[in-house]
């Protein structure tokens, strides 16, 4: 169920790349949300400190005077996402909870002609990626199959930035993901607990140790699940034998 | 039943919702308490996650955990049915022949488990996962118990919920993906923990745990300071009673 579901999104992910002819990024993952979940458009920023505020890509010129409007103000969803590493789904911005959260965001934002907008944090526990904004021209609740379409959508950009961040996108071709898919849905817990094993063995973020995890399982042809588990139950340790330029 | 720790457990529940609480950590006190007071072998509780099925928040043990696991992972198994339903689903022997879901039985028994039920964790018409005790011997649960259960789970899905105005349907999706983040940066926070100090997972968590309350603070915050390096001199080195 959770397999198909995410292969589905990763699958258009893909096609849609290759319907340009490029490389899988995280433009492809924003056009693919704006269509599937019949949106006006989308941004994509990528936080380099506590704030999401580098902006990657937009989809259409209201999207991208949402992102700045953000970053002039100060304040919107975007910014609050971040804080709480949970969606925040503002379904109408006519609404009085929407003026009193972001009282110079939202009378703006309409202005523009944003009835909704729907932010996702692209985060991995404690690795903070970036944010992932979305708006609608009318307003209206977010139905729930289009929610799951993009939170899983979410989790294919931020695996993009943090593989990104850390100059390693060899295997960002799109087709690691319907494997690791079902790994991430079902093991979850000893990937993120060697994750924080391989910050300590490897001296390194945890963005970078989510990385190298990846890539040893693509390098060696191994399944996600099966070297977080031997990592957790210490039958394997990762050696430092990379430069450790890519990261802190 | 032990009346006492039964008032204590809805002192301490409602304690948590009254102040500023971190909801992994109180999902942890449900499922440990609900072992303690109704003779379960352990304690689970999956929520549902709007990318299809479910994940695990919070088990009283890592082979409940496991076992929660199982379920999710071959689509069967009387939590999975409880959510889809809405209602508690019992399962009295797992050993027996016929089994309705025989791969979830055999899994189950062989992580010592005879006995199961799954009680719905539900705000009106909307369920949001399971609540599920597991029995090391095989027979139903005393309807009692199965009462203060449920009411249990009740309590732990408004504490879920709470925070902010739950008329809103999006509030709810937004309190479970927080609640599943937070899971997250936990399972970080122990890797890095259990690798320095050479310890194992559930005495990492309980380090953790015991240092955010000791320190008054949330455990997923005290759980993203350290993994993202900025408490740099947790975990305090004086050994602690060991739990479990």
């Amino acid at each position: 169920m959770t397999n198909s579901r995410a292969q589905a999104m990763w699958g258009q992910v893909a096609a849609h790349a290759a319907a340009h002819g490029r490389r899988v990024s995280v433009a492809d993952v924003c056009a693919v949300a704006v269509s599937s979940a019949q949106l006006g458009g989308a941004w994509l920023a990528a936080a380099r400190g506590s704030d999401p505020d580098f902006v990657m890509c937009v989809t259409d010129l209201v999207g991208e005077q949402l992102a700045e409007l953000q970053l002039t103000t100060g304040e919107g969803p975007c910014r609050d996402v971040l804080a709480s590493a949970a969606p925040v789904l503002a379904a109408d911005l006519g609404d009085a909870e929407s003026v009193r959260r972001w009282p110079g965001f939202t009378p703006a934002a309409r202005r523009l002609g944003a009835g909704a907008v729907f932010a996702f944090p692209l985060t991995v526990g404690a690795i903070r990626a970036g944010v992932l904004g979305l708006y609608r021209g009318s307003p209206g609740p977010l139905p729930d199959k289009h929610l799951g379409d993009l939170l899983i959508l979410a989790d294919a950009a931020t695996v993009m930035l943090i593989g990104s961040a850390h100059g390693d996108g060899e295997t960002e071709d799109g087709s690691w993901l319907d494997g690791q898919a079902r790994d991430l849905a079902l093991h979850r817990a000893e990937i993120d607990q060697a994750t924080g094993m391989l910050t300590v063995q490897l001296g390194v973020s945890a963005g970078e140790a989510y990385v190298r995890l990846r890539a040893y399982a693509y390098s060696q042809d191994r399944r996600l699940a099966d070297v977080a588990g031997d990592i957790v139950a210490r039958r394997l340790r990762l050696p430092r034998d990379r430069d450790p330029g890519g990261g802190p | 039943m032990d009346t006492d720790l039964l008032s204590d457990t809805f002192v301490d529940l409602a304690d948590t919702m009254v102040a500023d609480f971190d909801i992994i950590d109180f999902l942890h006190l449900l499922t440990d308490r609900t072992v303690r007071l109704l003779g379960a072998s352990a304690a689970g509780v999956v929520l549902a996650d709007p990318r299809g099925g479910m994940r695990v928040a919070a088990a009283s043990s890592e082979e409940a955990r496991l076992v929660e696991l199982f379920q999710l992972q071959y689509d069967q198994g009387p939590c999975l049915d409880c959510y889809r339903t809405g209602r508690p689903v019992t399962a009295t022997d797992l050993t027996g022949p016929d089994q309705r879901w025989p791969r979830f039985a055999q899994a189950a028994v062989q992580a010592g488990f005879r006995a199961v039920e799954a009680l719905p964790m539900r705000l009106r018409d909307q369920v949001i996962g399971a609540l599920n005790l597991f029995g090391a011997e095989p027979g139903p649960f005393e309807t009692a118990d199965l009462r203060i259960a449920q009411a249990l789970a009740d309590v732990a899905t408004i504490g879920l919920l709470h925070e902010r105005n739950v008329r809103r349907s999006e509030t709810v999706a937004e309190q479970l993906q927080a609640a599943l983040n937070s899971r997250v940066v936990i399972e970080q926070a122990k890797g890095k923990l259990a690798e320095r100090l050479g310890i194992d997972m559930d005495r990492a968590f309980t380090m953790l745990r015991d240092y955010a309350r000791n320190s008054n603070q949330h455990l997923t915050d005290v759980a993203r300071d350290f993994v993202t390096g900025g408490t740099a001199d947790f975990p305090p080195p004086a050994p602690r009673r060991p739990h479990r």
